[in-house]
């Protein structure tokens, strides 16, 4: 488990998002991408990946991927 | 002969009761008269609702056979069935899980198809007696993220169809109910998989506010009742008009 292995997961689960685009400075919800689908997604994919439940309004507090990555592993 | 009071000591067994909508249909139709029988998982709070009703139960896991086996020996001849059981898994389908696939389509679709299958072939239906099972709005409308919760309501509601149609020569009916947005805890648990704000935009495509339990509930006992004699087969949407836009 790694940033950078998140950020690749955060990639491939968001639509539209190009690989290798982002890093761990991006605010990932002013991305054109961001959308509730989006939400419901990046959750999904934290839970497949991660085995965690993510509650949708944790993500309002975050802002970086670095930052979301920290919740995720902390 | 009027609606809910045709269900004074009828004997009526709701399945899920220790959900949200399950244990307001079951405090609903306790208050009409109903006889119940109720099941559910959890056997703690279980023995709260059945203890505040005085009715009988029996905790069980429904997708372990043998248990539904007993419950089906447990209860006597029935004039109604509701089943109120279900889980509802949010997740985009490259994400969902293949438990979360077979959970959900066993508990919402299967499970109510082999009560009713192993009670009528143990004779436990009374003739006229209403089975109810609990669909959604999902069932015929895409929701990103609820492709397995829809497709097994969606069953749920073709099967009924055809059950119906089996068991109308003994004039017993089978219908769904379509709750659209309820205050409950399955709800709760879905809206932490989307945020507050889409939550909020998603309810005001109701025009009459959010659903309580207690909406569901009503609308299950007018099918369980008499006032529902010649309805079989259908769903019934209960939405707050969700479903008309």
């Amino acid at each position: 488990m790694s940033l950078q292995r998140f950020i690749e997961d955060f990639e491939e689960a968001v639509e539209d998002i190009e690989p290798n685009s982002l890093t761990a400075a991006t605010n990932f919800k002013a991305l054109e991408a961001w959308d509730s689908l989006a939400v419901l997604t990046v959750i999904a994919m934290v839970d497949a990946e991660y085995d965690l439940r993510l509650k949708a309004d944790i993500l309002k507090d975050c802002d970086t991927l670095e930052a979301l990555y920290a919740r995720v592993t902390g | 002969m009027s609606g809910f009071d045709t269900l004074k000591n009828k004997k009526i067994l709701v399945v899920g009761a220790t959900g949200g909508l399950g244990s307001a249909i079951a405090r609903f139709l306790s208050t009409k008269g109903a006889a119940l029988f109720v099941s559910g998982r959890n056997q703690e709070a279980l023995s709260v609702i059945a203890q505040d009703l005085g009715v009988d139960s029996l905790a069980l896991n429904l997708n372990n056979a043998s248990e539904r086996v007993s419950l089906v020996d447990t209860v006597g001849a029935l004039d109604g069935v509701v089943y109120a059981a279900g889980v509802s898994p949010v997740a985009p389908v490259r994400y969902l899980k293949d438990a979360e696939i077979t959970t959900c389509l066993d508990l919402n679709t299967m499970v109510p198809l082999l009560l009713v299958r192993d009670l009528l072939k143990q004779k436990k239906l009374n003739a006229g007696a209403s089975i109810v099972w609990l669909s959604s709005v999902a069932s015929s409308r895409g929701t990103a993220g609820y492709a397995a919760y829809s497709a097994s309501k969606a069953a749920l509601e073709a099967a009924a169809r055809c059950l119906a149609l089996e068991l109308a020569p003994k004039a017993m009916r089978v219908n769904c109910l379509a709750p659209g947005m309820i205050e409950t805890g399955m709800a709760n648990a879905a809206a932490e998989r989307i945020s507050t704000e889409a939550l909020a935009v998603h309810l005001k495509d109701y025009p009459l506010g959010a659903g309580r339990p207690k909406d569901v509930a009503a609308a299950t006992a007018f099918l369980l009742s008499e006032a529902a004699r010649w309805i079989t087969g259908t769903t019934l949407p209960v939405d707050g008009g969700f479903s008309i836009q």
